[in-house]
């Protein structure tokens, strides 16, 4: 395999592999419900 | 409010630890841009220190709604990311040095330890921060890893050996020689450092990059060791002492005859240096002449000129 194409196929994986979990990991500490933060309840009627 | 002071409290730590290691980090680039060499610090593998940043983000986010489970995930995932960035920046670093020499060591495989720790990183981060199957994320870690190996490569796993002229093994006692010389000419140039005069610091850098010079002869042909024993020996230690004694006494008083003797001796110094490195270039010479001397009588005896 030629040096160029064994280095872009490595450079991709990386990216794929780590740059996707890096950015889902975010994503996911962003979407999901807090714990610590105050909520507050709708007056009964 | 117990739980604000802990937040606060946990943020302005890991501000602290952020600002020390920056400011230690500049200290060494600092140090390092000091060097008499002039190269900048190598960007070898600043790609892993940047690709996982939004980790650092995640668990930062994390901490502030609160969230242990992927709080613990995403800085354990960092942490492995960070040290695995490190272990294969140091490296990339080795096996350009290692590939720079002519003599060299097997390096140690910090390449393919950094590898395993990114693409361990990776699965952590995929399983516990992103909240993927363990066999995803492991797939996640395996293609990082593969992705590392594939970018980075492994490290060397030969040794750059040298034989004397009798075919005995000398790589230890030349890489030793050619380490202790060059943390005489590290000396040299820190003593240096505290010398407040132009005229004197110029000198000791003209006498650096000699030495410097005189090392990659050596370096390029071993068997010029023995002859160059007493620069290493004699030379370059006297060099290193006369150095480091006058940078002390300079530091506490003015004595215009010390500074007169110790610009004599610089002169000595370089003379000497520029001596024994013309040696080292005409004994090259001088083999060559030989061989091409030889090469002659070779061709002539065997009738082609």
């Amino acid at each position: 395999m030629p040096d160029f194409l064994r280095k872009f196929i490595g450079l991709l994986l990386i990216f794929a592999a780590v740059g996707v979990a890096s950015c889902q990991a975010l994503v996911a500490s962003c979407s999901s419900p807090a714990n610590a933060l105050p909520t507050v309840s709708a007056p009964l009627r | 409010m117990g739980r604000f002071l802990l937040l606060a409290g946990a943020v302005l730590a890991s501000s602290v630890a952020l600002i020390l290691f920056l400011k230690w980090k500049i200290q060494t680039m600092a140090e390092r841009y000091r060097l008499p060499s002039g190269q900048l610090p190598s960007a070898k593998g600043v790609l892993m220190f940047l690709l996982p940043l939004p980790v650092l983000a995640a668990a930062a986010v994390s901490l502030a709604r609160g969230q242990l489970g992927p709080l613990i995930g995403d800085a354990a995932g960092y942490g492995l990311f960070l040290s695995g960035a490190l272990l294969l920046r140091r490296g990339l670093l080795s096996e350009g040095e290692y590939d720079r020499r002519r003599i060299a060591k097997v390096p140690w495989p910090f390449k393919t330890l950094g590898g395993g720790l990114i693409g361990l990183a990776t699965a952590v981060t995929a399983w516990l921060g992103a909240g993927h199957h363990p066999a995803i994320a492991a797939a996640f870690g395996l293609a990082a890893l593969l992705g590392c190996y594939l970018n980075y490569g492994f490290d060397p796993r030969v040794a750059k050996r040298v034989t004397d002229g009798y075919g005995v093994d000398t790589t230890d006692q030349v890489l030793e020689a050619l380490a202790q010389a060059e943390r005489s000419i590290v000396a040299i140039e820190q003593a240096g450092r505290d010398i407040r005069n132009a005229e004197l610091n110029d000198r000791l850098r003209r006498i650096a990059k000699l030495a410097r010079d005189i090392l990659k002869l050596l370096e390029e042909d071993p068997r010029d060791l023995r002859r160059a024993r007493k620069f290493l020996n004699v030379y370059l230690d006297g060099a290193q002492k006369v150095t480091e004694g006058y940078a002390k006494t300079h530091a506490r008083v003015a004595a215009p005859d010390l500074d007169d003797n110790f610009r004599r001796v610089l002169v000595t110094i370089e003379e000497v240096f520029q001596e024994q490195q013309q040696k080292l270039l005409e004994t090259d010479i001088t083999d060559l002449d030989v061989q091409i001397e030889v090469l002659a009588t070779q061709l002539k005896r065997e009738g082609v000129i």
